[in-house]
């Protein structure tokens, strides 16, 4: 694809995704899914670039809507402060919880990562400072002052804003000197430590910004819902980023984004379907685990590297027929983020 | 004190339970190298099984045995589409099996709606040291004891159990001394699909189980093989007896909800302060 293809297609989908709000009659679907893909963008440089699964990014999510619950009805914080801290605290306790955490690779931090779930899961559900049994309800809306969002509309506006801010962070990391080390992890990480890349630090690194991408989600969803409890964050929504991780495709820029949209689209389309008369109440739940299992079963098996590296490849590899280019080569290198 | 002795009492009883899941990781960990994150749920399976069967009439004893060959073969299945690629890495094949435990869930939901059911079990009480323990809680202890002894001649001491570990240490050579490493990966499966229904089938009547049960049963089963490892037995079978007597006496003493957090932070601590002899095989 040339720089300009790629510019019209990304203006396109701006475009697009800034004037769908204004036709659809509920948005409380776009706004999930915009900040589904929020949190998956940061998971899928972690995944594609660490090499790790982590199964409890809603650890991060929680961090961020916490943060938002207790500041704003506990602590009276202004609400744009306590949006502001929501990324913050989440990078922070990926911070401190990654210290020890990340000593562990492969399945182990997988479970480490779930269970650090189900510990955030049990204390916000006991602690009373940050809802016990109860919840938080009452989280006022998100403004400054007087000037509040009254609707739907904006709060789809501030989660596209956020999703920019997360791809444009990711694309200015990918291409640092940061991002330089970041990738040769993903690569070998004995390679990448003889060259001289500190793995700890920089595997810490990528861990905390998907912890603060999770967390700027976790805070604008805790505005937008309004009210946030320990059952906010099932593990079964944290599979759900990974499947949608892998779908689009890790250690890709925009893999994240397709993914969250494919995914959310496939459980949208499904839950209109349930609702339809003649079915049981519990076809929803039936149709939903049973499509997400197999999209996500059915994507390791046969598209290991997800839709959008499988997909540009096989462009590339149309093109390379053509006599005279030189994109052959680079249709064999796994695409990274541009 | 008479405390304290229940709560030891029970918390092994429990503690054996979580170990009987934890084999099932073990097996299939030892001979694929592959974390099977279906234990839980292949444990949940025997359960509904085991209660259908009995609504139906089926006698006790029977309709457990069916149930736990039921789940032998669904393990085996749930084996046959986790190893259907050659050369997937194990990391891959840990979250085909989290889809498999997924669609599980829509498969119980299915067959036998969302509320946790319980199949009857025996009833009546003992009485240890003092410490009142319901029989069935007993068996638990009683069978676990069996299937690690069987285990351990199994692996240990035959011909076939030998030929499962061979093909993990090094799959090639035992390729080339007529090892089928792929049979012995579904072989493992199988097993572990046994020793998941004889968990669920035991711990089912004094636990209800619904298709959400599979995580935490799977969380605590594999907190108790992280003490082995991942690859041995008896060390499980510690490991699960430690967590099931720390989780009851936290219970007890301090704060009931906080049982399985504790299960889970034991888990972290241990896995983290080993990760150096653990990360020998991760490493790339």
């Amino acid at each position: 694809m040339t720089k300009w293809m790629r510019f019209a297609l990304i203006a396109v989908l701006v475009v697009v995704a800034a004037l769908l709000p204004l036709f659809l009659p509920d948005l409380t679907f776009y706004v999930q899914m915009v900040l589904a893909a929020v949190v998956v963008t940061g998971l899928a440089l972690f995944m594609g670039f660490a090499g790790q699964a982590s199964l409890g990014q809603g650890a991060f999510v929680a961090a961020g809507a916490l943060t938002v619950a207790v500041t704003t009805v506990e602590l009276h914080w202004p609400p744009l402060l306590a949006l502001a801290c929501a990324p913050l605290v989440a990078a922070g306790f990926a911070f401190v919880v990654g210290l020890p955490l990340l000593r562990l690779r492969g399945h182990y931090l997988a479970f480490g990562t779930l269970a650090l779930l189900l510990i955030v899961q049990t204390l916000v559900s006991t602690v009373p400072f940050l809802g016990g049994g109860v919840g938080i309800s009452g989280i006022p809306a998100l403004g400054v002052g007087e000037l509040v969002i009254p609707d739907q509309i904006g709060y789809a506006y501030v989660a596209l804003a956020a999703l920019a801010v997360t791809l444009l962070v990711s694309r200015n990391l990918v291409s640092s000197r940061f991002g330089r080390a970041v990738r040769a992890l993903a690569g070998s990480e004995s390679a990448a430590e003889s060259a001289g890349v500190d793995v700890v630090r920089t595997k810490l690194g990528i861990f905390s910004i998907a912890a603060a991408f999770a967390g700027l989600a976790g805070g604008i969803s805790a505005f937008f819902i309004p009210y946030v409890s320990g059952e906010s964050f099932p593990a079964v929504v944290s599979f759900t980023y990974v499947i949608m991780a892998v779908i689009g495709g890790l250690g890709t820029l925009w893999g994240g984004v397709i993914g969250a949209v494919l995914v959310s689209l496939l459980a949208q389309g499904l839950t209109t379907l349930s609702a339809s008369p003649g079915l049981p109440t519990t076809a929803g739940p039936i149709l939903q685990y049973a499509a997400y299992a197999a999209v996500l079963i059915l994507a390791l098996i046969f598209l290991p590297r997800g839709i959008l590296p499988s997909v540009s490849s096989a462009i590339a590899r149309r093109r390379a027929r053509a006599p005279g280019t030189l994109t052959a080569l680079a249709a064999e290198q796994p695409v990274e983020a541009e | 004190m008479n405390d304290f002795i229940v709560y030891v009492v029970s918390g092994l009883a429990i503690g054996c339970a979580f170990a009987l899941v934890g084999s099932g990781f073990v097996v299939v960990h030892r001979v694929t190298r592959v974390v099977n994150f279906t234990q839980g749920t292949l444990a949940v399976f025997a359960a509904m099984i085991s209660y259908s069967l009995l609504a139906k009439g089926v006698p006790h004893g029977l309709a457990e045995v069916i149930a736990v060959l039921a789940t032998g073969a669904i393990g085996l299945l749930f084996g046959l589409i986790a190893l259907s690629r050659r050369g997937t890495p194990p990391l891959i094949s840990l979250m085909i099996t989290l889809g498999l435990s997924i669609f599980s869930a829509a498969v119980i939901i299915l067959v036998w709606g969302q509320d946790p059911l319980s199949p009857p079990g025996l009833r009546g009480s003992l009485s240890i040291a003092g410490a009142t323990i319901e029989t069935q809680r007993l068996l638990v202890a009683v069978v676990a004891v069996v299937v690690f002894v069987g285990l351990w001649l199994f692996f240990d001491h035959s011909y076939a159990g030998k030929g499962l570990t061979a093909a993990a240490s090094n799959p090639r050579a035992a390729g080339l001394v007529g090892i089928n490493v792929r049979r012995m990966g579904l072989v493992s499966f199988a097993i572990a699909g046994v020793l998941g229904g004889i968990a669920g089938v035991l711990i089912s009547p004094s636990n209800a189980m619904s298709f959400s049960s599979d995580l935490p049963l799977a969380l605590s089963g594999f907190a108790a093989a992280v003490f082995g490892g991942l690859t041995s037995l008896w060390k499980t079978l510690i490991g699960g007896l430690v967590l099931g007597v720390a989780g009851q006496l936290v219970a007890g003493y301090l704060v009931g909800s906080y049982q399985t957090a504790i299960a889970l932070v034991m888990m972290l601590v241990l896995m983290i302060a080993r990760h150096r002899s653990l990360a020998v095989e991760e490493a790339k």
